[in-house]
């Protein structure tokens, strides 16, 4: 089975003053993949200024604008079709424990294929310790299921207390965040252990009642030798499934933010923006 | 012929037994290749080299050859000391150093291709893990990715010197934008404006063909579908400390020199803003780090980058000289394998001699080196610039101690060397009107090409100008010498 | 060419003009005043105030001035912005971004001249040294006039520079008129001078170096007419304000691809501001010489916005 999704995603910058000229890039497509196809995209803005796809460091895509007249304020929208694949995660991965997966995260081999999302970063470094263990006599999947719901039951979501800046010793102490922050939390347990990780960007359909609010969501892939890249959601203690809409991956959140601009102005700006996901189960054909 | 004979600008030159001197062999006779040049430096009084010495610095000066020194209040205008005594290289001695500085290189050029790709070296164990994994200069955005004409490293400048035992030694390469070509070209014709008269005793190779050959290997790399690539060189500005270079450079090849601000990317294909509208460009030489080349994918404040030119270039659409990530491959802890990896990827022995090297990384070596630190040059990894250095047998015990406390601090950022005893070359010293030995180095530089090679015959032979010391580079107030190298037959 | 390239040599001209100019109003006006034939020409704080509103924007000041600080301030202060030091560092810095573009010989005497300004003995200058400077950095400008002429190509770069110079030097001329005129008029009655046979007229001629072409070509005591007629209108004068217009039509057409350039072009502005001088004639000018400044000083301002706006734009 199949779900249809539409997504819309709007945006809105003012400026204080009047910009002279600027440059933003856009990480928002529905990535193509093997449980995703993308089956329309359309971006406009208020200025009708061209719109140039590139891609960003990683291969994903982006849309790029430039616009060149001055401008106090800019509205940006984004529409999006896409068909998701419904698939059972848990009939794909490995959940038997063995030793020898165990090991295997320890090989060069391993460690060198996937070293760029072993290395750390800033916003996915631990300076002290946690309360969660791994357990050496549970499958590696098992392990980081039980990291998904160790951040789910001792960490609360609140939105205005942290922002992409806050170090992972904040959010420890605080005990409050949001997906950016349990997602940066959850990569750097699993990769302390060993296990390849990194930050997805995408969208989250909250038919369910799931946090994320009308923002742009983040959860967390590993890497496992035997299942290869799996999708856990620290936020809402879930496996990514057909709710999760990746866009983009990285080693952390400033690998993927949605949008990025240089802007040639002074004074304050603000950016306000909202994403829509609605879905409908695909029609019988 | 002694030293000594007829030559009054020599008479305090004292010969130091311990150490190599490129002109004076142990019994205090010239060596061949210096023979003619020695007499005829003979035939001039030390008022002759005062004034000469006076009129290369003018010349120097006058042309703008200079570099800013910051200092407290104000920014200064220095010439870089250039030296009226050049430094002669035979041209066997020359094809040795040619096949070995070629030969890393090529093997640094294997190295990256790998490191960004399938990692064998590392898989297989020859290179640690760590090295790359803690390096801040290896970048994702080049995993993967293939650059065109399959170069990374298109200017490699690589440092060497002569220690006590009469031997090359390679201290460091340079792959990511090494500098000082400029000087090569500055100091051959500084030297041709005071004493042409010698040059027609010697027959030394040209070094004014580097330009030419260097946009020729620009012209190789081109992107797929462009017949003739239109070159830029991108400078940070005129206040970089190497602005001469990059003018000169532009001038050299004749193709502009470009500021980010002169360019910008549309559609992942990259433009500069002429005085007709846009112009297409294809093949960037940038003297522009890695971090500040593009705003949206590096450092977000950098003012002199070119927003979108990471995927203009990871389309296809640009050529980026030297790639960007070849950082990762002239780490000074990476220089340590470097043996190991001329011999993974071209199954060759390394021609040139490695300087032995204790990784403050490894507990047992850092052990020896805590113990030995005064019989040991100690290097942060990743600094450029002489930066950082400490020379163990310079140092007092209460400096040692600060020494070993900063390396327990983060072993893995240190590295530790025999102290080399660089050779020494007669010198000018201005204050006394006569020539000193001073030790000196040697910078060759190696241009790589889809199918073609090319290393520039001559370099940089920089010179400390105080006594005794050891670190030549020029933002440490080091001078330099014309090189020569010697055609066949002499 | 690059655009901000294009934009570096503009101003790397307009600058050597203008301390040209600045340099040369110094020189003459303070040695024109030492042995003027009134008593007003020949105070100091009228020459003084004379050369203040020359170089500063056409800024009156009513308080007493110091001559030792207004001849500093003027010719080395690199606090001012309107000194001849900070025009020159400007001129070099400009040169510094072309430098690939420009050729050597320009390059190392736009250099030595800046390290001789960079590097003249303040105390040297205050106590004996405003002659020597003065004619220093007007030989300089010479030989740079030379270098630019003799050592490029005749080509987009040479037009470029060519182009900020005649345009600086247009600008500069009808500012030093400005200042001269308002002179004339303050030193008018004294003795019974009148405006038409003033001194200052004199002093004008020379502080655009053209007395002597003067001469030659009137044969007679230059009057408020025939200064003024010989400085905007004589196409032969190169110093004249018709000739630097003239020769901006000429350069701007090395840039313009056009035969006959279109209506919202440079070149086709320069041209429409030539016509309207070409054929003034001088009792029109000088019954409203006022009016008459402040309309060219704003049309030659138009054409340097309008070539910013169409080749320097980055």
């Amino acid at each position: 089975m199949n779900l249809d999704y539409t997504i819309r995603y709007t945006a809105k910058n003012t400026y204080q003053n009047e910009t002279n000229g600027a440059l933003w890039q856009f990480l928002i497509i529905p990535e193509n993949n093997e449980s995703q196809e993308l089956i329309s995209d359309d971006f406009s803005n208020s200025l009708n200024t061209p719109v140039e796809n590139s891609v960003n460091g990683y291969d994903f895509r982006t849309y790029r604008i430039r616009p060149k007249q001055s401008f106090e304020e800019i509205e940006f929208t984004a529409d999006f079709k896409i068909i998701k694949k419904v698939e059972n995660i848990f009939e794909k991965v490995s959940q038997e424990f063995s030793e020898r997966e165990f090991e295997d995260l320890k090989s060069l081999e391993f460690k060198a294929g996937n070293d760029v999302f072993l290395r750390n970063t800033d916003l996915t470094t631990l300076h002290q310790e946690v309360d969660f263990k791994f357990d050496k006599t549970l499958s590696l999947f098992e392990n980081l299921q039980n990291l998904n719901s160790w951040i789910k039951e001792e960490f609360t979501f609140k939105t205005n207390v942290t922002d992409i800046d806050t170090d992972l010793n904040h959010i420890l102490e605080i005990k409050q965040g949001v997906c950016q922050d349990f997602t940066h939390l959850f990569i750097a347990i699993a990769k302390q252990f060993g296990i390849p990780s990194r930050y997805v960007s995408g969208y989250l359909h909250q038919g369910n009642g799931y946090f994320g609010d009308s923002q742009m969501h983040a959860w967390v892939e590993c890497c496992l030798p035997d299942s290869g890249w799996i999708g856990f959601d620290p936020t809402n203690n879930l496996i990514a499934a057909e709710n999760h809409i990746k866009v983009a991956h990285g080693k952390d959140y400033t690998d993927c933010p949605p949008l990025k601009g240089v802007v040639y102005s002074s004074g304050k700006n603000e950016t306000e923006y909202t994403v829509q996901v609605s879905s409908q189960k695909q029609q019988q054909q | 012929m002694k030293r000594k004979d007829n030559n009054p600008t020599f008479e305090s030159y004292n010969r130091d037994p311990k150490l190599y001197d490129e002109i004076f062999d142990e019994h205090e006779n010239v060596r061949e290749t210096y023979k003619t040049l020695f007499e005829l430096y003979s035939e001039h009084s030390a008022q002759d080299f005062g004034r000469l010495n006076n009129k290369a610095k003018a010349s120097f000066f006058n042309q703008g050859i200079t570099f800013q020194v910051y200092g407290d209040h104000e920014i200064k205008e220095k010439i870089f000391p250039f030296d009226l005594f050049p430094r002669i290289i035979d041209s066997e001695e020359w094809e040795h150093i040619e096949k070995g500085v070629l030969q890393r290189s090529k093997a640094l050029n294997a190295f990256l291709h790998d490191l960004y790709h399938d990692k064998n070296i590392i898989k297989e164990g020859i290179v640690p893990l760590d090295l790359i994994s803690s390096s801040e200069n290896y970048l994702d955005q080049m995993n993967g990715f293939d650059p065109p004409g399959g170069i990374y490293n298109h200017i490699s400048g690589t440092d060497l010197i002569k220690h006590s035992d009469g031997k090359y030694y390679v201290l460091e390469d340079n792959i990511r934008c090494p500098s000082g070509v400029s000087y090569v070209i500055c100091n051959r014709t500084a030297l041709k404006r005071a004493l042409f008269g010698v040059f027609n005793h010697y027959q030394a190779h040209t070094v004014t063909d580097y330009a030419q050959n260097l946009l020729e290997i620009l012209e190789t790399v081109k992107p797929k579908g462009v017949d003739v690539p239109n070159c830029v060189v991108i400078t940070p500005g005129i206040y970089n400390s190497a602005y001469y270079e990059h003018s000169y450079l532009a001038k050299a090849m004749g193709v502009e020199l470009v500021e980010g601000r002169d360019l910008f990317v549309e559609n992942d294909f990259v433009y500069m803003k002429t005085i007709n509208g846009p112009e297409k460009v294809d093949v960037i030489y940038r003297r522009i780090d890695d971090q500040f080349l593009d705003p949206l994918e590096f450092k977000p404040d950098s003012a002199i980058g070119v927003p979108g030119l990471m995927a203009a270039y990871k389309q296809g659409n640009v050529c980026l000289v030297n790639a960007p990530g070849t950082g990762v491959a002239d780490d000074k802890a990476i220089y340590t394998y470097m043996p190991e990896i001329i011999k993974y990827y071209l199954d060759e022995e390394p021609i040139l001699n490695n300087v032995s090297t204790y990784h403050c990384s490894r507990p047992d070596e850092l052990k020896y080196v805590l113990d030995n630190v005064h019989n040991l040059v100690i290097k942060p990894v990743d600094e450029a610039g002489g930066y950082g250095i400490s020379i163990g047998n310079r140092l007092t015990q209460e400096e040692i101690e600060e020494v070993k406390a900063t390396i327990i601090a983060s072993p893995r950022k240190y590295i530790a060397q025999p102290i080399m005893s660089l050779s020494v070359h007669p010198t000018y010293i201005e204050d006394k009107e006569c020539f000193e030995p001073r030790h000196v180095d040697l910078r060759t530089f190696t241009l790589l090409g889809e199918n073609k090679e090319f290393v520039l015959k001559g370099g940089l032979t920089r010179v400390a100008l105080q006594k005794g010391n050891l670190i030549v580079n020029s933002s440490q107030g080091g001078g330099s010498k014309d090189t020569w190298v010697l055609k066949n037959n002499q | 060419m690059l655009a901000r390239v294009a934009n570096n040599l503009f101003w790397m001209g307009r600058y050597i003009e203008r301390a040209e100019h600045v340099a040369r109003y110094l020189n003459v006006n303070y040695f024109a005043s030492l042995d003027a034939p009134n008593e007003q020409s020949q105070s100091r704080q009228f020459v003084l105030q004379s050369m203040l509103y020359m170089a500063d924007d056409f800024s009156r000041n009513e308080n007493e001035l110091k001559e030792e600080e207004v001849l500093y301030d003027i010719a080395l202060n690199p606090e001012k912005d309107f000194s001849v030091i900070n025009y020159v560092k400007l001129a070099r810095e400009n040169a510094n971004s072309a430098r690939d573009l420009i050729s050597t010989e320009l390059y190392e005497s736009l250099n030595k001249f800046y390290h001789f300004v960079l590097n003249y003995p303040v105390e040297n200058f205050k106590k004996s040294g405003l002659y020597d400077f003065t004619v220093q950095v007007n030989e300089n400008t010479s030989v740079l006039r030379g270098k630019i002429r003799g050592t490029l190509l005749h080509d987009e770069v040479y037009a470029i520079i060519m182009l900020g110079i005649n345009i600086e030097r247009a600008t500069q001329v009808i500012r030093i008129i400005n200042s001269k005129y308002k002179d004339a008029v303050f030193a008018q009655g004294s003795y019974g001078d009148t405006l038409k046979n003033s001194y200052e007229w004199t002093t004008l001629l020379k502080c655009a170096e053209s007395y002597d072409m003067m001469r030659r070509f009137y044969r007679q005591t230059p009057t408020s007419i025939t200064t003024l007629e010989f400085l905007i209108l004589n196409t032969d004068c190169p110093r004249s304000v018709m000739n630097s217009l003239n020769e901006v039509c000429k350069h701007i057409m090395v840039l313009s691809h056009e035969k006959h350039p279109s209506k919202h072009s440079s070149a086709f502005l320069i041209g429409k501001v030539r016509a309207k001088y070409q054929f003034k004639i001088i009792e029109e000018i000088e019954s409203d010489l006022q009016a008459f400044i402040e309309n060219i000083l704003e049309d030659l301002n138009n054409i340097g916005l309008k070539l910013e706006k169409d080749y320097f734009h980055y």
